[in-house]
C-alpha cells in the first residue's frame, strides 16, 4: 500500500491541531485507521457507540455540543473534534451532539487515541486540560534578548542614496544635502562601488584642495565593508567598531538594498526600557519629555516582537509612565516652587495595576496630607493640570470619565478620600460601585509611602470580609462572562449568539482583574498587580493551587493574544484595538483561548459561590 | 422499481444458465463454481436495508473508456458498512498490461514502474472476486466499471454472468432530473454531484480516493432520500451481463 493514496485525508490531519504535531508516518497510520461516518441533519442527533467510544473528527458540517441541563459546551465545524472527554475520563457518554448542518465525521478508534496521547506530548496536553503546565512548559513565552537577536533588515533605511561613479563631487554634495543624509552610495551599473562620507568630503576633497568637479570615483572609498540584511545587529555593532567606521551599506547578491548608520543603530538600543527610563529622567524640559516619549511605541512593538512575557512588558510599560510622571512632577515643581505640604499622585486602573498597554489613557488622582488653603489649593490645581497635561502630551489622552488629578473630585485631602472610599464599601450602590471598582486598583507613583499607606490601610480595612460590600463586586463582576469558544469564523457567546470579533480586554483581561481585584480586598492583601494578587491569595489559600495557577496563566496567555494582536494590528497598519479576529487564530491557538476562557468561567463560578451564596 | 423477488429469480435463473454453460466448457485449472457462489453470496443482501447491507464502493482506472479493447491499470475498493466507511479495509490494487499506460498516465498518475508489482490479469479477477464477494458493488457511473469487470471475468472464465450494482451516478441523474427537468454537461460527475452535497473537495485522484469519494456520495444521497434504514437494497440495484 502506497503511503500518499490518502493524501486528501493525510492532508486534512496535517493541517489541524493536534494531529499537526505528529510525524508524518504516524498521520498515514491515523488516515488509514479512520472510519469516515456521514450525519444528517435529519437524524437530528449523533448516536454514540457505547462499547466502542471514538474521537470525533469533523470533517465537514457543523454540530453542537450540549450537556445533559441542556447548556451549550460547544459548537464545532471543520477540524475540530468532540468525545474526548469521554475518552479521556472513561465514563458514558452524557453530552448530547446536535448535527446543525450534514457533514462527514472521522472516527479514530480509542486504541488510537490512547497511543497516540501516550507517544507524543503534544497530542496528549492538546486533549488533557493541563492548561497551566502546557503554558508554563511553552518556551515561546520566555522572553529573549532582543539586542543580540534583531536583524538589520528591520532598522535600515530601505532606499540608500546612491549616485553613478562618473558624477561630480559636486552632485553628491548637494543629492546629500537634499536628502539629508551623511552618505552616499557610488554605483557603477547598479553595482556597489564605492561609499562617499561627510567625513570624506572634509578630508579627501576640501582639505586636499580639490574642486567639486572631481569625479565621486576619485574620492570614494573604494570596495567599503558592508552586511547583509538578515545579519545581527550585533554584527553590524562590532563590524563598525572594529573598522573605526559609521556607515555600512547593506548588500544583498551584489545589490545595495539600504544603508545602516551608527545612528540607527544608537537610535534602536535607546528604545530600550532601561535606556529609556534613564534617558528620561534626564530631561530637563517638558519639550523634550515630550520628544522621548516617542519612543514608548517603538519600546511596545520591540518588546512585543521579542516575544516578552505580557506581564512583564505591563510592568515595562508601566515603569516608563511612572518615571514619566515622576519627571512631568519633578519638572512642574521646578517651575511652581516647592509644594506646600506632602501630596501623593496616585495612579489607578491599568496604571495602578501596572498593566499598561498601547493607548492606555490616564486614571490619576492626587492624595494631599491636610486640607489645602486657598494658596495650597491653587499651588495643586496648576501643578496637577499641568502634569495631566503634559501626559497628555506624551500619549496618555486624558481620562474621557474625568477620573484625573487636574479633576478637583479627585484632588482631596486624605480624610476626604477615606470618606469617598468608606461611602463606596457601605452603601454599595451596584452602578456607582461599577465605575469605582478602578480606584481600588491604585498605587502611589510619587510622594511619601506612609501617606499612601494609611489610606490604603483604611480602605482594606473596611472591604475585608465585607459581606455586603463583596456581593456587589460579585454582581458586577459578573455581568460580563468569557465567550465560550469560536465557531469557524465567529466567536461563539455562551448564549449561543455569534459575534464577529472578541474583546480581549472586557471579555477577558478585565475579568481576571475582577476576579483578582475582589479575591484581595475579601483578604486585605495590598497588592493590586493581578498576578502578584493571585499569586498571594494562593499562598494564603484562598484560592487553591491548581485554580490560582490555571488563572495567573489564563491572564498571561489572554493579555498575550491580545499584546500579539496589537503588535500585528500596528505593523500592518490597522487601527490599534482589544478586538480579536478569529480568521486570524490557527486552530492551536483557538483552542487554548477556548481553554483559558473555561478558566475564566470557573473562576467566575467559583468566585459567585465563594461571595453570594447568601444573597 | 425492480422487486426483490423478481430480482432475485433473475439471479437463480442466470445462474441456471451458468451451470448448464459449465458442462459444455472443458475444465480448467480455474474452477468455475467460483462465480456461482460468488453470485449466491449477493443474494441474501436484496432485501437487506442499505444501512445493513455489504456494499462494496468501487472505483477503476482504465487506459480508455471502451470495456472490450481497453485494460483496467488499477482497482481501488472500500466496504460501507454501518459504521461507516473503513479506511482501514480499503485497498488499492495494480494490474499489469499489455504495453504502456499512455495517455491515460496524465489523468491518474501512474506511471509504467509502478506497475512493476502489479497482479496479472488473472490474479486480479480472483482477487477481485475473493475480496468483493458478498458485497454489492457500488460505483460512479458502474455500468462502465462493471462491464470492464465482466469482460475481465470473460477472458478468465469463459463466460459473463449477471451482475448487480448501484450506480450513485444513475442516483444522481433521477434525483437531478426531478429537482431541475433537465440534465447540464457534467451535473452528475462525481465532483459536481459531491458538491452538492457539500462533500470536501479531495484534491488528487486514484482508484482508491475515487472508490471512497464514491462511498461518501452514496451515504449522502441515501441521506438525502430519507436515510438508509428504510430504504432496501433492491430499490437502487440495476444490473448488467
Amino acid at each position: 500500500m502506497n503511503a500518499s493514496e490518502l493524501q486528501p485525508i493525510e492532508q486534512f490531519l496535517q493541517t489541524h491541531a493536534p494531529f499537526d504535531a505528529l510525524p508524518d508516518d504516524v498521520i498515514s497510520r491515523c488516515a488509514r485507521e479512520i472510519t469516515i461516518g456521514y450525519y444528517a441533519k435529519a437524524s437530528a442527533f449523533v448516536e454514540f457507540d457505547p462499547i466502542n467510544p471514538k474521537l470525533y473528527l469533523v470533517r465537514s458540517g457543523a454540530f453542537e455540543v450540549r450537556d445533559p441541563q441542556g447548556v451549550l459546551v460547544d459548537r464545532v465545524a471543520e477540524g475540530e473534534c468532540f468525545g474526548f472527554s469521554t475518552l479521556l475520563s472513561g465514563e458514558k457518554v452524557v453530552n448530547k451532539v446536535a448535527i446543525l448542518e450534514d457533514g462527514l465525521i472521522y472516527h479514530l478508534p480509542h486504541t488510537l487515541f490512547s497511543e497516540l496521547r501516550s507517544h507524543h506530548r503534544q497530542f496528549d496536553t492538546f486533549f488533557t486540560r493541563a492548561f497551566a503546565q502546557r503554558l508554563r512548559n511553552e518556551h515561546k513565552f520566555k522572553a529573549k534578548d532582543h539586542t543580540t537577536t534583531s536583524r538589520i533588515t528591520n532598522m535600515m533605511a530601505h532606499q540608500p542614496v546612491s549616485i553613478e561613479k562618473h558624477a561630480n563631487v559636486c552632485e553628491a554634495a548637494k543629492l546629500m544635502r537634499d536628502n539629508r543624509v551623511s552618505s552616499v552610495l557610488v554605483l557603477d551599473n547598479n553595482q556597489l562601488v564605492g561609499i562617499v562620507t561627510d567625513r570624506d568630503l572634509r578630508n579627501r576633497v576640501l582639505a586636499e584642495g580639490i574642486g567639486g568637479e572631481a569625479v565621486v570615483e576619485s574620492v570614494m572609498t573604494k570596495h567599503p565593508q558592508s552586511i547583509a540584511p538578515n545579519a545581527l545587529v550585533f554584527e553590524a555593532m562590532l563590524l563598525m567598531s572594529e573598522h573605526n567606521i559609521h556607515h555600512l551599506p547593506v548588500v544583498e547578491n551584489n545589490q545595495a538594498r539600504g544603508m545602516v548608520t551608527s545612528t540607527d543603530i544608537l537610535r534602536s538600543q535607546s528604545s530600550q526600557p532601561l535606556l529609556l527610563i534613564g534617558e528620561i529622567d534626564r530631561q530637563d524640559s517638558i519639550e523634550k519629555l515630550i520628544h522621548v516619549s516617542k519612543q514608548i511605541p517603538v519600546l511596545l512593538q520591540n518588546l512585543i516582537s521579542a516575544d516578552a512575557r505580557a506581564e512583564e512588558i505591563g510592568r515595562i510599560l508601566t515603569s516608563v509612565t511612572d518615571a514619566l510622571t515622576r519627571r512631568l512632577i519633578v519638572l512642574n515643581q521646578q517651575l511652581l516652587g516647592k509644594a506646600p505640604m506632602a501630596f501623593c499622585w496616585l495612579a489607578f486602573g491599568s496604571q495602578g495595576r501596572q498593566d499598561q498597554v498601547a493607548c492606555s489613557d490616564q486614571d490619576n488622582g492626587l492624595l494631599l496630607a491636610e486640607e489645602p488653603d486657598e494658596f495650597a489649593a491653587a499651588y495643586f490645581d496648576k501643578l496637577s493640570h499641568a502634569v495631566c497635561k503634559g501626559l497628555d502630551l506624551c500619549g496618555y489622552i486624558y481620562c474621557p470619565g474625568e477620573i484625573m488629578a487636574q479633576n478637583p473630585k479627585w484632588r482631596m485631602p486624605l480624610k476626604k478620600w477615606q470618606n469617598k472610599f468608606s461611602q463606596w464599601v457601605s452603601a454599595p450602590d451596584p452602578k456607582a460601585l461599577m465605575h469605582a471598582s478602578i480606584f481600588f486598583d491604585m498605587r502611589a507613583v510619587y510622594g511619601p509611602h506612609s501617606l499612601f499607606d494609611e489610606l490604603q490601610s483604611t480602605v482594606l480595612d473596611q472591604t475585608k470580609d465585607n459581606d455586603i460590600f463583596l456581593a456587589g463586586m460579585t454582581a458586577n463582576a459578573l455581568q460580563q462572562t468569557p465567550p465560550l469558544g469560536f465557531f469557524r469564523k465567529f466567536v461563539l457567546e455562551r448564549d449561543g449568539s455569534e459575534v464577529k470579533g472578541m474583546d480581549l480586554k472586557h471579555k477577558g483581561s478585565a475579568l481576571i482583574n475582577d476576579i483578582g481585584r475582589i479575591y484581595a480586598l475579601s483578604a486585605g492583601i495590598k497588592e493590586v498587580n493581578t498576578a502578584k494578587r493571585i499569586r498571594l491569595l494562593m499562598d494564603a489559600n484562598i484560592i487553591n493551587r491548581k485554580d490560582a495557577l490555571n488563572l495567573a496563566d489564563a491572564h498571561e496567555f489572554i493579555a498575550h493574544m491580545r499584546l500579539a494582536n496589537q503588535g500585528y494590528q500596528a505593523n500592518n497598519n490597522l487601527t490599534v484595538s482589544n478586538y480579536l479576529m478569529p480568521q486570524h487564530l490557527s486552530s492551536l491557538l483557538r483552542h487554548q483561548l477556548r481553554d483559558a476562557f473555561k478558566v475564566v468561567h470557573d473562576a467566575q463560578s467559583g468566585l459567585k459561590l465563594k461571595f453570594m451564596r447568601s444573597f | 422499481m425492480i422487486s426483490d423477488s423478481w430480482l432475485k429469480a433473475r439471479f437463480r435463473l442466470d445462474a441456471l444458465i451458468l451451470k448448464y454453460k459449465l458442462k459444455s466448457i472443458p475444465r480448467s485449472v480455474i474452477n468455475p463454481e467460483r462465480l456461482i457462489e460468488y453470485q449466491q453470496s449477493l443474494l441474501s443482501q436484496f432485501s437487506k436495508s442499505i444501512n445493513e447491507a455489504q456494499l462494496m464502493a468501487i472505483d477503476l482506472e482504465m487506459t480508455g473508456l471502451n470495456p472490450t479493447e481497453d485494460q483496467i491499470i488499477s482497482m481501488g475498493i472500500v466496504p460501507i458498512t454501518q459504521a461507516g466507511i473503513p479506511l482501514q479495509q480499503a485497498q488499492h490494487l495494480m494490474i499489469s498490461i499489455d504495453g504502456s499506460v499512455g495517455s491515460s498516465a496524465t489523468i491518474h498518475g501512474i506511471v509504467d514502474n509502478q506497475l512493476e508489482n502489479a497482479l496479472s490479469l488473472e490474479q486480479a479477477v480472483l482477487w477481485f472476486l475473493e475480496h468483493t464477494k458478498g458485497h454489492i458493488l457500488v460505483a460512479h457511473h458502474a455500468p462502465m466499471d462493471v462491464s470492464f469487470l465482466l469482460n475481465y471475468i470473460e477472458k478468465v472464465f469463459g463466460f459473463r454472468m449477471l451482475m448487480p450494482f448501484i450506480d450513485t451516478l444513475g442516483i444522481e441523474k433521477k434525483r437531478y432530473l426531478r429537482q431541475h427537468g433537465q440534465l447540464i454537461k457534467g451535473c452528475v460527475r462525481l465532483g459536481e454531484s459531491r458538491e452538492r452535497y457539500h462533500l470536501p473537495v479531495y484534491a488528487g485522484h486514484n482508484a482508491l480516493l475515487d472508490a471512497i469519494a464514491c462511498a461518501e456520495l452514496l451515504l449522502a444521497q441515501v441521506a438525502a432520500m430519507g436515510g438508509g434504514h428504510q430504504m432496501k437494497c433492491y430499490e437502487l440495484i440495476e444490473t448488467i451481463k
